[in-house]
């Protein structure tokens, strides 16, 4: 059983169940036959495609909501700070006032075992990196800027994005091509999300997470307790100085 | 203009309903945020000398409401937003006053495209600021006017994004996209009400609760400000920026806050690398220990102890509350969580002070002496004095004060105005009962911490800054002596007098190197022109930084220079902080402020001044040693207060008579303009 799987936080009530797998395939596939043009895309007849080595799993209890990785995420690729452009999207709830653990939404792209993003690309734009660990990339040079990646992601929100400057989309990459980052990325890398999150909210798994729902992803992340040689957990030591009042 | 920088601050009348924009350029050289706001503040409501800045509560009064360049770009802890003005909440004066609150509304500020934006005037009717991108409107609040702050910002929420299910979907913005959410700064009804405990509210528990400016906002007829954004902000050097946050993150130093990572519930602002926030309770509250002084009945209990779960139900309850009516947590505090043995504390508080003192504590003391109850002379109508604590009570309050009615309409003055009307200033000012230090504003504590003391003083109330506070602690594995001459150096322009930090209050030391010397001039000069610059025109919350013990002030430069890409040295930074609080002086003396004004309330030159200490206190230099000490007895002398003042002004520039700038001061920093008008109005030094 992968790592991911061992982890999953018992009790943990996702936000919202999501369409995933091979229902969400053919609900997007059928959309897409709606589409001029789409019964031409050479991906589409792909049936399937050698899964990404690298996934990036999260705890949507630990994260803070403070948007680190969205920040990190845009300067790292682009040089800029824009949260529109960045390949992970974390959703906190104010002004909502939805209660929690259910006032985050976190949105990483899951690197889809069936990437409907990559099936559904008329130009062969939104590939299997073969190169990189099969993570799901989209080559800029290729992208039409059809937006129908963005209208087949099956996540909510999506996780394909638009890049309103280029015209053109994107989407996580594991950190492979990002000039402003100084670390290594890619599935044995250190993605600037991951990397940066302040929460250790985020985590970079080799093993395929389950596809069926949420939970696959939105893992428990919380490092255990040191056990005394009792046997007993210890109460956490105070490692910060007193607070400020 | 430098990177980082929007370009444009919006401007707003809401007399007029004209909505113009300011270039960001024309006030780049005050660095952003407060200090950007102080400046747009003396051309727009000193200079044309139409207004005598008594009443904060005339539609002359302006509010800038700021952010600085580092907001929106991913510098951890720097996206708070500034609002200065004058304000309601300090006595007898209004005083020139501003807050800042944190939260997620400064960098979707920038994220829009804007500098900031300023009010002014007064709308007819109620309104709300609706800011999209480059598109700001001001739309009507008929249908808010009334709701609790919670509610408003939901409605909206709700009326910006439309059919958008926010959390699910991404919102089209012209040819751009966001999950973002409409980040909006309010008021409840107690701002409606201009109660002078009013705060600005946004989420569900971020607050600007220094000042009252949210009586401002009520009396603008302005019930809210809601901002989203969808754009870019560019800075110099992008891989030294993400370089900085992860040396900060892994390189030692970081202070990660009250609760630690990896722990479940903990929330945080937008974006930092402390977690000091909370999902998990009240309500996904975001609140700080000073909003607990609120939750926490005093005498039963101390949050941080183990609590009932009916008392943590009500002080889940009461916090809520107070955020929805939109109050201050911290003048309508209760008691202080801290208690601390003091010598000479009067005997109303059992020789245990508080760390400060409230409305809710001054209404039960009057309560116990007999002055105030149900038909007292003071009579508490419609509050349930018997449930002073309970969650019952305190709900009554803020009913009252939101209602005005009964003797809720002296408690929305604030403590000094209700005692004024009930005929007990004086007296209870000089007993102690009303334990606010200077200028009838609530706050944290002040003495031991003498340059805090000082801060409150010279500015106008509260400066809740505690960068200097742990930094002068007790050290770990070295010398009380060797961890200043460290510190020291970092004290630039100031740097290398350790007696900077000699808290000597008492004895020929006090005057020769400690409390009332002019060594003591440079720490308090030092924390304000800091606190100034980089708290609060860079925007850094002063719970992030400075963290003097290790990786100031070089990871504020790091961040600075990678963002704006500008060649100042620290000491540049520093200057610029001092200019702005030189300008910030100008607008006080303006005002009225002189040398006379500045006197401390009389409890400070009392035994029974002090009070809580952390980290072992405050050093003190003594026959020719160093010790640390919590000085409990510590208060002050009111010739050695005389005698710091004179240091002061000098150190500044500032006339020693009156405490004015004097031309040369002003103009060595470019302010010619400034130094004509105070000339010509007569209140230039010499």
């Amino acid at each position: 059983m992968a790592e991911s799987e061992k982890s999953v936080t018992q009790g943990k009530v996702p936000r919202r169940k999501f369409l995933v797998g091979g229902g969400a395939a053919l609900a997007a596939g059928a959309f897409a036959a709606q589409i001029p043009g789409s019964a031409a895309q050479p991906a589409a007849a792909k049936a399937s495609y050698p899964s990404s080595t690298g996934y990036i799993v999260y705890d949507s209890r630990l994260c803070w909501g403070c948007q680190s990785c969205m920040f990190n995420c845009s300067v790292a690729h682009y040089g800029e700070s824009n949260p529109s452009l960045s390949r992970i999207q974390i959703i906190r709830d104010a002004p909502s006032f939805t209660k929690y653990p259910l006032d985050v939404v976190m949105a990483p792209c899951r690197q889809c075992v069936t990437p409907l993003c990559v099936q559904n690309c008329p130009t062969g734009a939104a590939h299997v990196d073969t190169e990189h660990g099969n993570v799901r990339v989209i080559d800029e040079g290729k992208c039409i800027g059809c937006k129908r990646c963005l209208q087949m992601c099956p996540q909510n929100p999506r996780r394909t994005v638009w890049n309103p400057y280029k015209k053109k989309s994107t989407k996580c990459d594991l950190c492979l091509d990002t000039p402003f980052w100084s670390r290594e990325g890619g599935p044995g890398g250190e993605p600037a999300c991951v990397t940066g999150c302040p929460a250790k909210a985020l985590k970079l798994v080799r093993e395929t997470p389950p596809q069926e729902d949420v939970a696959g992803y939105d893992v428990n992340l919380v490092p255990p307790r040191p056990k005394m040689p009792s046997g007993k957990t210890p109460t956490p030591a105070a490692k910060q100085p007193a607070p400020k009042s | 203009m430098s990177y980082g920088y929007a370009g444009k601050i919006a401007r707003v009348n809401l007399s007029t309903k004209e909505v113009t924009t300011i270039e960001t350029a024309r006030y780049e050289e005050f660095g952003g945020g407060y200090g950007m706001g102080a400046a747009i503040f003396w051309d727009l409501a000193v200079a044309p000398g139409e207004w005598d800045l008594k009443d904060a509560f005339d539609p002359r009064n302006v509010l800038p409401i700021m952010v600085g360049p580092l907001a929106g770009t991913g510098v951890p802890g720097a996206g708070r937003t500034s609002v200065c003005g004058i304000s309601p909440e300090t006595f007898p004066t209004c005083e020139f006053w501003r807050t800042n609150f944190g939260g997620r509304f400064g960098t979707m500020m920038k994220l829009a495209g804007w500098d900031g934006v300023v009010v002014e005037g007064k709308a007819d009717q109620p309104v709300w600021i609706n800011i999209i991108n480059d598109q700001v409107k001001i739309e009507s609040a008929a249908d808010l006017w009334g709701r609790d702050t919670w509610e408003t910002q939901g409605r909206i929420a709700n009326m910006v994004g439309g059919r958008v299910r926010f959390g699910e979907e991404w919102m089209q913005l012209g040819d751009t996209y966001t999950t973002g959410i409409p980040q909006i700064v309010c008021i409840g009804p107690v701002g409606e009400a201009r109660s002078r405990l009013a705060a600005l509210i946004t989420g569900s528990g971020v607050s600007g609760r220094i000042g009252g400016f949210g009586a401002v906002f009520g009396a603008k007829n302005l019930k809210a400000v809601s901002v989203l954004g969808s754009g870019t902000v560019k800075m110099a050097d992008a891989k030294a920026l993400l370089d900085a946050r992860i040396w900060q993150m892994t390189g030692g130093g970081l202070v990660t806050g009250s609760f630690a990572p990896a722990s479940a519930g903990s929330g945080s602002c937008h974006p930092c690398l402390r977690a000091d926030r909370r999902r998990n309770v009240y309500h996904a509250g975001e609140t700080m220990c000073v909003d607990q002084h609120w939750l926490a009945n005093p005498e039963e209990q101390s949050l941080r102890g183990a609590q009932s779960a009916q008392a943590a139900s009500e002080a889940e309850l009461a916090s809520q509350a107070l955020m929805k009516y939109g109050a201050s947590g911290w003048s309508a505090h209760f008691l202080g969580l801290f208690i601390s043995d003091i010598p000479g504390a009067p005997d109303f508080f059992n020789k245990k002070v508080p760390v400060e003192t409230g409305i809710g504590w001054y209404i039960r003391y009057l309560y116990r002496i007999g002055e105030l109850g149900p038909g007292k002379r003071i009579d508490s109508a419609p509050l349930p004095m018997e449930q002073w604590g309970e969650l019952s009570f305190r709900l009554a309050f803020l009913d009252a004060i939101s209602k005005r009615v009964g003797i809720g309409d002296a408690l929305a003055e604030g403590c000094m105005r209700a005692a004024q009307r009930w005929g007990r200033l004086e007296q209870d000012l000089e007993s102690g009962a009303l334990r606010f230090p200077a200028w009838g504003a609530t706050g944290h504590w002040t003495l031991p911490s003498a340059e805090w003391a000082y801060n409150y003083l010279l500015g106008a109330g509260d400066p809740s800054w505690h960068g200097l506070v742990t930094a002068v602690g007790k050290p770990r594995g070295k010398t009380t002596e060797e961890a200043l001459i460290e510190l020291a150096k970092k004290m630039v322009p100031y740097e290398n007098d350790i007696f900077m930090f000699n808290y000597a209050w008492k004895g020929e030391e006090a005057w020769k190197t400690g409390l009332y010397s002019p060594h003591k001039a440079k720490e308090v000069a030092w924390s304000r022109h800091y606190a100034t610059f980089w708290n609060e025109s860079m925007a850094f919350c002063e719970m992030f930084l400075p963290n003097l013990e290790t990786i100031s002030p070089e990871i504020e430069m790091k961040y600075y220079t990678a963002v704006t890409g500008k060649k100042d040295t620290f000491a540049d930074t520093m200057r610029i902080g001092q200019k702005t609080w030189t300008l910030e002086r100008a607008i006080r003396v303006m005002h009225g402020r002189d040398r006379k004004a500045e006197v401390f309330a009389p409890f400070m030159y009392r035994p029974g001044a002090s009070g809580m200490t952390f980290w072992g206190g405050v050093p003190i230099y003594e026959n020719g040693k160093w010790r640390h000490d919590e000085a409990p007895d510590m208060y002050l002398d009111k010739q050695g207060v005389e005698d710091f003042k004179t240091h002061y002004y000098q150190l500044e520039g500032w006339d020693k008579e009156n405490g004015w700038p004097t031309r040369r001061t002003l103009e060595s920093y470019g302010l010619k303009r400034v130094a004509d008008i105070m000339a010509e109005r007569g209140k230039l030094g010499s």
